[in-house]
Parts: structure tokens; C-alpha cells; sequence
């Protein structure tokens, strides 16, 4: 698998030179001044710096959740900074799952439901998706707590159930932005684990924002970032 | 996302707010019910309406003069001209496209005698083939024909019996209990000549005084239906015989017998009217219908109609408000989610699509049950108000219209909410409060 990655001539997102903007009120704040990046299908990419150094912002421009101001972003051949905003949507239906911090479950839907409700944006028939979606959470060790509702859950198992969310859709690159923030440290660990090994069984890279050192020791790559900038990039292979 | 998930999960997001989207329904249940019951007032009053012009004649029939009367540009007067009314133009008028039936109209007046009483009369002649076709009918016997001879077959109308009296006491040939003294059974004569109750002697008989209009015998046959407002004043008798009569007691009434002054059009229903009305016409003679005075009364209904409408409208547009509050409401408290599934990769059509159908569910289902208490409160009303000579009416075109007219303005005003829950960022999801 290192091989495969390593021989992989273009690379899985690809920044050039991204800057983002603020206004807040008449003051300019620059959340991001130039990052350029690349990573690779596969990768494991762990993102980390203080809160305000832009981590955030990167994630959030990568995902085409907000516009850059300047610079390319590079997705599978595409560039993100050139789409509007349902072209954008179509490009995540097709290539971006996402993790949330506070998980972001529907409430009153079971934990299959709630897998289920990408798969509905693409118009998949219930009867297919509900079964995907089942046998996403049994991938996920959740086969026991299928019909229940995010309350009924801890937050390890709420958070297993939006991994299981963000990757029934079957996507190139998963986003997560703080996957862990919301959970403790012995659930984050097991909750970590099992985003990494899923996402590394199926060859799929991650992009993740944390500010918890712990967890960069789960990434091929950790991104350190400082007023917008990259300052150091630690390769753990 | 395919349309019945979209239908399933606006339902579901409805659902989760129960009580306000009831409000919500319950206001568009107040303003469905307020239009449906106005407007159905309003067609009850149409309908009413219609009734009673029906009520004073057939609404099919059609009176063709030959007589036109043509309005001088400046509307201040206008010119008469006779055109040639006859057996042509009836034979013409037989052709028409939705002509039914076609009955020339002629009038003459007698004098009935019978013993020492006399009654006058209004004869009308007809044409007994199609007499029931204009609502001719009678109570009893049938329509006179005319099978030659000195003997006339006669319909009486319906109170000539009770118009008989004595001309030279002036009273009324009824016994103390009001029956009349003369019955169809008796002896009946018929005369154009006023002489003949005057003149010397007074009781002449058949052919006596060469100077005095003859006197024929009558066979009464029948008797003219009360309730036949058109015609139960008239006695009948046979088109062609009184043709004959006519002529031959011509210096008594002058009748051109070669021509028609009226001649009546039977229609094959109300619609056709018109359409026969303007081909007649056009042959350039002159025609009323009691329609012309229905659809004028009509333009009036219309204007009393589109009043109770927009009364019953305003309430409908406060629960339209209500329903774009409601919508605006939940997605203000729906931010995160709306960013959720987007950032989860819902199309902003289906964003918008599912905000519409909450609407529109709003609206269908205030629509529906508006309509169920329309009805009921229809009948209620139409209880009451029982006596005052219109009723509370829901045609089905009423109660399907008011539905997609309930749906179509929960949709309307979902529109503006459904745009402001497109353009919300995605990035509402990221946040963390």
C-alpha cells in the first residue's frame, strides 16, 4: 500500500497558494496566507495547530464549504475554486464524506436512518440504502444499536454511527474536523482506531483537524499550522 | 433524492412539530372554510336566481318577432323593420343546428257562449305535434286537432270556465259554492262578433242573422294546466283551424293569417341559446329570450360572487401569512440541520423542494379539511337560513378548486422561505455552539 501511494503520480487534493480572507466588521483578518499542500489517495493527513492558526479554515475551504480568496484547490482533476455552490454539492456527493465534531445526527431518526440519509440525496431506494446502511454500522461494531436514536447512544457510538455516515457513500476523501472533541480520552482512542483502520481497509484518504496531540500519532502526515501558515509538516512513516 | 423521499421527509419534519404545524393547518381550515362557504352562498344565489327566471318560462325558448328593432348609434331611439315572418322562415328555423322544435304564434280573441252566459277569450294556436315540447301541458284531455267540419276542438284554459257570466246582469255563472254553472260537457259556442251578445235578441242560433259573425260549435277536449304560467291564461286551439276561423271572420278580427307576428324557438338546452339566437339573428328578424335577462342578472352575480370571495379571502391570506411565519420559524431553528445535509450533499433543489411540500402539505391538508368543515357548516346554515330563498351550494368544481387553490397559496408563500433555506451556508454545520 506505501507503494501504491508513493507511485501515485497526482495526488489525491492538491493546494496551491490558498489564501482566505476575512472581513469582520471593516477588520481584515487572514486565516489562511498561502498554504500549499499535497496529499496523496490514502493518505492520513492530520492537520494541528492552536485555535486561530487556520486549521479550520483549510479544512472548511478543502471541502468546498466556503470560497477561498485566493489560490486553486485541486480534487480529483476539478477545481473547487471554480464551482458555485450546487456544483459543489454534486462534487461532495460524489467524493467527500465528512465527520463532525458534535457528530451533527438527525434526532429523530435510528442510527440506520441517519446512514441512510446521504445515500437519499442520491436517490437511492430505500430498500437499497437501508441495507447499506446496515451493513455500514455492522462495520462499524454497531449491529446491536441499528434502530436506535442518536439519544439512546453514547457519544463513541453516536460518533461510530456519523463515521459510518460519512462513509456509506463510498467516498474518495473524508473530512474530520475534530472527530474526537466531543468524546473522552479512552472513546477517542477507540473511536480513532476505528476511523483509521476503516478508511485504511478501503484505501481512502483523510483529511482530519485536531488540536489534540494524541491523536496525530494515528496520521502518515501531520500539517502543523501557525497564523495561516504551514510551518511544519512531520512525516510519521 | 428521489420525490416520494422528499414528500416522506417534509411529512416527518411537520410531524416532529405537531403543534404548530396544526396552528398552522387549523389557519388554513379557518380561510378555505371562509371562501368555500361565501363563495357557495354566492352560488346559491346564482343558482336561486336561475330557478326563478326558470320559473317564468322555459330559459330555451326563444321569441322571434318580425319585427327588429335596430338602436340608432346614438342610443337615443332607433327605427323598427318588419321582416316577412312565415311558413319559410319556420321551416328555416326547423334547420338550425340545436333547434328543437318551432311553433308560430297565433292570436285571436272570441267570444264563448254558452246558454245565456258568455266568456271572453285569448285563442292561441298550436301546432299539437310538438305543443309539449314549449311546456304547453295540460290538466286534463288532449291538444286540440283539427279534423275539418263545423265542429272545433278546443282546449279551455284553466279559469274559462270560472269567466263565464250573464252580460246583462254582469254576474259571474257560478252557484253559491263558487263551481262554475258551465262545465266542458255543456253545449259551447264560439263567436268573433261581439253582436252576438248584444244584438237583438241576444240568444241567437247557429246561422240565424246573416249581418252577425257565425256562431261554431265547440268540442272541448281539454283543459290548460293552472301552474303553466306562459300559457293558462289562453284557450288552444288547432294552428290551421284558427287560420281558417280567422279568415272567415275576417271583418270581425283583422289577422293575416299569410303571416306569423311571432313565432316561439325551442332549444336543445340553455347553451345552444345563444348560438341560435345570433343565427336568427342574423336572417335579420327580432328575438328575445328570457336568457338575455338571465345573463344580464348574471353579470350582477358574478360582481356579488367575486365580493364574497374576496371577503372570504382576506382570512385565507392571513393564514397564508401564517404559513410563511411558520416556515420561516422552522428554519431559523433548523440552521445546523439545513447546513448538515447540505454539507452531506443535499441539492439545493431538493433543500427547496422540501421546504415546498411542507407547504404545500400545510396547505393540502388545511384544503381538505376546510372543505370537510365547509360542508358541514353549508348544511348547518342552509338549516337556518332555509327560508330566505337561496341555500348554501358546494359544487364539486367548488371543493376541488378551494384544495388546489389552498395548496397553491401554501406554496406561494413558501417560496421565500424555501429560497432563504437554500442560501444558507453549509458551514452552519461546522459550528460548534
Amino acid at each position: 500500500m506505501e507503494a501504491i501511494r508513493k507511485s501515485d503520480a497526482v495526488p489525491a487534493i492538491d493546494i496551491r497558494n490558498v489564501t482566505k480572507v476575512y472581513k469582520v466588521g471593516s477588520v481584515e483578518v487572514n486565516a489562511l496566507r498561502g498554504v500549499s499542500l499535497k496529499i496523496e489517495q490514502g493518505e492520513i493527513c492530520c492537520i494541528v495547530g492552536r485555535s486561530g492558526s487556520g486549521k479550520s479554515t483549510l479544512l472548511n475551504v478543502m471541502a468546498g464549504l466556503e470560497p477561498v480568496t485566493s489560490g486553486e484547490i485541486v480534487i480529483a482533476n476539478k477545481h473547487m475554486e471554480r464551482m458555485t455552490q450546487s456544483e459543489l454539492i454534486v462534487f461532495r456527493q460524489k467524493h467527500v464524506g465528512f465527520i463532525f465534531q458534535s457528530f451533527n445526527l438527525l434526532p429523530y431518526y435510528t442510527a440506520v436512518e441517519n446512514v441512510a440519509f446521504p445515500l437519499s440525496f442520491r436517490g437511492v431506494l430505500p430498500n437499497k440504502r437501508n441495507k447499506l446502511a446496515r451493513e455500514m454500522l455492522k462495520e462499524v461494531g454497531l449491529e446491536s444499536h441499528m434502530n436506535h436514536k442518536p439519544t439512546q447512544m453514547s457519544g463513541g457510538q453516536q460518533q461510530r454511527v456519523g463515521i459510518a455516515r460519512a462513509l456509506v457513500t463510498n467516498p474518495d476523501i473524508v473530512f474530520a474536523d475534530e472527530p474526537t472533541g466531543n468524546l473522552d480520552s479512552s472513546t477517542s482512542d477507540e473511536v480513532m482506531h476505528m476511523i483509521v483502520d476503516t478508511l485504511r481497509k478501503h484505501n481512502r484518504t483523510l483529511v482530519m483537524v485536531t488540536h489534540d496531540p494524541n491523536m496525530a500519532e494515528y496520521a502518515d502526515r501531520v500539517i502543523h499550522l501557525l497564523d495561516g501558515r504551514i510551518v511544519k509538516i512531520e512525516n510519521k512513516q | 433524492m428521489r420525490f416520494f423521499d422528499m414528500l416522506r421527509t417534509a411529512l416527518l419534519n411537520l410531524w416532529r412539530r405537531k403543534l404548530r404545524a396544526f396552528l398552522t393547518v387549523l389557519g388554513m381550515v379557518i380561510g378555505t372554510t371562509s371562501i368555500v362557504v361565501m363563495v357557495s352562498l354566492g352560488v346559491g344565489i346564482r343558482q336561486a336566481t336561475i330557478d326563478s327566471y326558470a320559473s317564468i318560462g322555459s330559459l330555451t325558448n326563444i321569441t322571434v318577432m318580425s319585427y327588429k328593432w335596430t338602436e340608432s348609434p346614438d342610443g337615443m331611439g332607433g327605427t323598427s323593420t318588419e321582416v316577412r315572418l312565415d311558413k319559410k322562415s319556420v321551416e328555416a328555423f326547423k334547420q338550425l343546428p340545436g333547434v328543437v322544435a318551432v311553433m308560430p304564434r297565433i292570436e285571436a280573441w272570441g267570444i264563448l257562449k254558452c246558454g245565456k252566459y258568455y266568456a271572453d277569450i285569448s285563442i292561441l294556436g298550436i301546432d299539437s305535434d310538438v305543443a309539449d315540447k314549449f311546456g304547453i301541458t295540460l290538466s286534463e284531455g288532449e291538444y286540440p286537432q283539427y279534423k275539418g267540419g263545423t265542429t272545433y276542438e278546443l282546449v279551455l284554459g284553466s279559469q274559462t270556465l270560472s269567466n263565464f257570466y250573464d252580460p246583462k246582469t254582469w254576474k259571474p255563472a257560478v252557484d253559491r259554492d263558487g263551481n262554475p254553472k258551465v262545465t266542458k260537457d255543456t253545449r259551447i259556442q264560439l263567436t268573433f262578433d261581439y253582436n252576438n251578445m248584444y244584438g237583438e235578441g241576444g240568444y241567437g242560433t247557429d246561422g240565424e242573422a246573416v249581418q252577425k259573425g257565425k256562431l261554431y260549435r265547440i268540442n272541448p277536449v281539454g283543459i290548460l294546466d293552472e301552474s303553466n304560467n306562459d300559457f293558462s291564461w289562453y284557450c288552444l286551439m288547432d294552428l290551421e283551424a284558427l287560420k281558417k276561423l280567422a279568415k272567415e271572420n275576417s271583418t270581425f278580427i283583422s289577422i293575416d293569417t299569410s303571416k306569423y307576428q311571432q313565432v316561439t324557438v325551442k332549444c336543445a338546452d340553455a347553451k345552444s341559446v345563444k348560438d341560435v339566437k345570433d343565427a336568427i339573428d342574423a336572417m335579420g328578424y327580432g328575438t328575445n329570450s328570457l336568457q338575455d335577462a338571465l345573463d344580464a342578472a348574471e353579470k350582477n352575480m358574478k360582481q356579488i360572487q367575486y365580493l364574497l370571495g374576496a371577503i372570504g379571502g382576506v382570512s385565507l391570506l392571513v393564514a397564508a401569512i401564517g404559513i410563511m411565519n411558520t416556515m420561516m420559524m422552522s428554519i431559523y431553528e433548523r440552521t445546523k440541520e439545513i447546513g448538515i445535509i447540505k454539507v452531506l450533499g443535499c441539492r439545493m433543489s431538493n433543500i427547496a423542494g422540501l421546504f415546498l411540500s411542507e407547504a404545500s402539505f400545510i396547505g393540502l391538508f388545511g384544503g381538505a379539511a376546510g372543505i370537510g368543515l365547509s360542508y358541514l357548516l353549508s348544511g348547518v346554515l342552509n338549516k337556518f337560513i332555509g327560508d330566505v330563498g337561496f341555500k348554501s351550494i358546494i359544487p364539486p368544481y367548488l371543493a376541488f378548486g378551494a384544495v388546489a387553490f389552498s395548496i397553491l397559496v401554501a406554496l406561494a408563500s413558501g417560496i421565500y422561505p424555501a429560497l432563504r433555506a437554500m442560501r444558507l451556508s453549509p458551514l452552519t454545520a461546522i459550528r460548534n455552539d
